[in-house]
């Protein structure tokens, strides 16, 4: 490469960091492969992920209640096992707004209708957050029950806070 | 000389004369990004066509088509073969030199049909950049004296960048206190979860025990790993490449042990382009094979 060419390819880096910029900004920082990396940038913040507990042995009043990190009921199932990716099961449950029964459905078809022949799973959120100066409280809460017959949602739960997305 | 072109001179060395040792390291730098491409394209295909359904957050062009599009008639699936032969000539300089271009469009499809589930992976940014570079090179730099000048450094400018301006995004996200230790407790009990949904157990490690354990240590951990993101841009100076790399390539290995959260391509990607293996090969090699001097 001589002077000349190297000189030219800062230029094109250059009006290629522009197109990044354009492409990024109204994008909150990513547009794949560009990104500026947020990840982990809010520090301190609660947070919400989800999981499922096989609760096929439990009774309709255990399963509802609200638990901790440490006592929850049910053992946690392994959906890699199931060919679903966690990251992307836990931000379908903790993103969703509007829980509609096509969304409450696709959670089933995610792991295949056989599987709730036989089981019951509770698919519950984890919201961890600072609790006073040094500790952190996970809370275990109930939140889509999936079954033979289809998907419950918690009773003790407004049904507002299943659609907090409003109409679309 | 302005300051911009001494940045180009440590990224594309001008003045360094081309070896077959450095035409040779960069066709397999390309089998590398080549092999990843092939791969997640596929494995991005088969998972959107097998599990999405509904799209949860529309990222990139799907923010403006519906790309729930292709989540059927195994468009995910055909879009890996067209991604897969494009690649696959692009790499060997047989087809028109916008492949590689038309390769990183298909594969931004692809990323944002399979991550429109809620997930933003970073893991597999640096190949996304890379088929950027090659797609770059291939048509503003062809031909064996500047493509891999121009690939290589653009790749470095553009990791340097990323690693530096994730220490900002810290800084205006959180600001001076980001390195509190209580945080990196939030992340480890957030990971537990996931660590549980995955496997369906969770016990923490040495270092996880370590930093819950001791304040300072959390903090300690989150602070070196803060400023190795901070000087990620000195990877730009040709001397202090290596050096760099290997912070980072040590940061990395810090959050998968604090955060169970691993990077497998990108760390391959660091070794690769964070040290000059080109003098390596010119120990064992004499002159470039034919078949990568008709390919470059």
């Amino acid at each position: 490469m001589t002077e000349k060419e190297s000189k030219r390819g800062m230029k094109v880096i250059g009006v290629t960091l522009i197109i990044f910029a354009i492409l990024v900004a109204p994008h909150e920082g990513e547009f794949w492969p560009f990104s500026i990396y947020p990840m982990f940038s809010q520090a301190g913040n609660p947070w919400t992920r989800a999981m499922i507990l096989d609760v096929t042995d439990y009774s309709e009043e255990e399963i509802w209640q609200q638990r901790t990190n440490e006592d929850f009921i049910g053992d946690p199932v392994a959906v890699r096992q199931y060919g679903v990716d966690e990251i992307d099961f836990s931000n379908y449950v903790s993103k969703t707004e509007n829980w509609t029964d096509r969304r409450r459905e696709a959670i089933r078809r995610m792991f295949g209708l056989h599987t709730f022949e036989e089981n019951r799973w509770l698919v519950v959120k984890a919201n961890g957050y600072l609790a006073g100066e040094d500790s952190v409280a996970v809370d275990i809460i109930p939140w889509i029950l999936l079954t033979s017959e289809g998907t419950e949602l918690n009773p003790n739960i407004d049904n507002s806070e299943y659609m907090s997305g409003g109409e679309r | 000389m302005t300051w911009y072109e001494k940045i180009g001179h440590q990224l594309f060395e001008p003045k360094r004369d081309q070896t077959p040792g450095e035409l040779i390291f960069f066709k397999v730098f390309e089998l590398f990004v080549l092999f990843y491409t092939i791969k997640y394209a596929w494995e991005w295909g088969i998972y959107t066509q097998l599990r999405n359904t509904e799209v949860v957050l529309p990222l990139g062009v799907a923010n403006y088509i519906d790309i729930s599009l292709m989540f059927e008639w195994n468009l995910a699936l055909i879009n890996a073969a067209v991604i897969t032969l494009l690649a696959v000539i692009a790499f060997a300089r047989m087809g028109a030199r916008w492949f590689y271009m038309v390769v990183i469009v298909l594969l931004h499809i692809q990323y944002v049909a399979r991550f429109s589930q809620g997930e933003i992976p970073h893991s597999m940014n640096l190949i996304g950049m890379s088929v950027f570079a090659f797609a770059i090179g291939a048509i503003w730099f062809p031909g064996k004296k500047n493509m891999p000048r121009f690939v290589i450094g653009a790749i470095v400018f553009f990791i340097g960048l990323g690693y530096t301006s994730a220490f900002f995004a810290k800084m205006i996200g959180t600001g001076i206190n980001w390195y509190d230790g209580r945080h990196l407790w939030l992340w480890i009990s957030e990971k537990s979860i996931d660590v549980y949904s995955t496997i369906g157990y969770y016990e923490p490690n040495f270092l996880q025990e370590l930093a819950l354990s001791y304040l300072p240590v959390a903090s300690v951990i989150l602070l070196i790993g803060w400023l190795t993101e901070l000087i990620g841009f000195t990877m730009w100076w040709k001397k202090l490449r290596p050096f760099t790399v290997t912070l980072l390539i040590g940061m990395h290995i810090g959050i998968t042990m604090t955060m169970n959260i691993r990077f497998d391509a990108f760390v391959m990607q660091l070794i690769l382009i964070g040290f000059p293996w080109y003098l390596l090969f010119d120990k064992f090699v004499q002159h470039t094979p034919k078949w990568i001097e008709r390919t470059v």
